[in-house]
């Protein structure tokens, strides 16, 4: 079976799109919320992803502060940093992890290594020395 | 309303002039990103200046059904970058 | 009130788009321009969608599925361009993490004027 947050995302999609609580709609959309296919091993804890949900909540004003920063004070140096990952991310955690990164305008992800890493690419107001 | 269309389409204006005038294909890219954007939000505004929300479904679509394009070219370039690059 | 704060809300996503998409035209790093250009598209794109959300609720279903797609689908493009762009200039196999320090590549090859 998928996920249940794999079939509330679907469904909500759904729902968003036909903007329809019908009966006869909400069989449609739950029929093939269930009968597309999914990854098999979403065990993910739900704690695990409750968090996160909650990190891009918080992300939003963030990345809206990081915004007006940079309009007010120019940033001028680039740099590029390393950063771990959490361990035992499931690849659905992963992607929302790259996600929250890169949607902060004052950081992006680059590259995503295997064996754990995040290259992360900065931009800050001066050189670090 | 009509204001901030003009000044949509004034915000248009730069990147289509970044696309043309510059010759490193990364940067075309990203310019045509900002196009891709922008447009499909104006598509948004038009519908509702013109109160037509037929229009604006073809907008949100456009949106939901994103840069997936926009991807997939990237990911074109680079491996036809490696390639050239390093040989087969 | 509600016409006020939904102009505020389209006149600062306007003011996003400008800010944001002014730097395209210098010559910066494709990195560089990546971060300003997710300010504009993204976050300014955002809120002009939610300026249109306080002007007509009654479509809200289509305007809340428009800001997901745009927070998802461009933060989500902006990995994958910098991803693409940048893995051409780099050792593609890293075995270590010592071989490259941050400051290596980081500020020499991407920095004002890096690109040619």
């Amino acid at each position: 079976m998928i996920g249940h947050l794999n079939l509330i995302l679907r469904l909500t999609i759904w729902f968003l799109l036909t903007a329809d609580l019908s009966p006869a709609n909400i069989v449609i959309g739950v029929s093939v919320a269930l009968l597309l296919p999914g990854r098999q091993k979403a065990a993910a804890a739900l704690k695990d992803w409750l968090h996160v949900l909650g990190e891009i909540l918080v992300a939003i004003p963030q990345a809206y502060k990081e915004a007006f920063e940079l309009m007010l004070r120019p940033h001028r140096a680039e740099d590029v940093t390393l950063e771990r990952v959490k361990p035992r991310r499931t690849p659905g955690l992963i992607f929302l992890d790259i996600f929250l990164i890169t949607f902060t305008p004052k950081t992006i992800v680059l590259k995503y290594h295997e064996r754990g890493w995040y290259e992360v690419h900065w931009v800050r107001r001066r050189k670090k020395t | 309303m009509n204001i901030v269309l003009i000044a949509m389409i004034l915000a248009l204006l730069i990147p289509i002039y970044e696309a043309w005038q510059d010759d490193d294909v990364w940067q075309k890219m990203l310019a045509f990103a900002s196009i891709a954007t922008k447009t499909s939000i104006m598509i948004l505004i038009v519908s509702i200046l013109r109160d037509d929300w037929m229009i604006g479904v073809v907008g949100v679509i456009i949106l939901s059904v994103g840069n997936a394009a926009l991807m997939l070219l990237a990911h074109v370039i680079k491996r036809l970058n490696d390639v050239s690059r390093g040989g087969l | 009130m509600i016409d006020i704060l939904s102009y505020g809300c389209m006149g600062i996503g306007l003011l996003f788009w400008f800010w944001g998409t002014f730097p395209l035209v210098g010559k910066r790093s494709v990195l560089f321009k990546l971060h300003s250009l997710s300010v504009s598209d993204t976050l300014g794109s955002m809120s002009i969608v939610v300026g249109l959300l306080l002007k007509i609720p009654s479509e809200w279903p289509l305007l809340v599925l428009a800001l997901i797609s745009l927070a998802i689908w461009n933060t989500v493009l902006g990995y994958v361009l910098a991803y693409c762009s940048s893995s051409g200039n780099e050792i593609s196999e890293v075995g270590d993490r010592s071989e490259y320090s941050a400051g290596e590549y980081g500020v020499s090859e991407y920095g004002t004027g890096g690109y040619e």
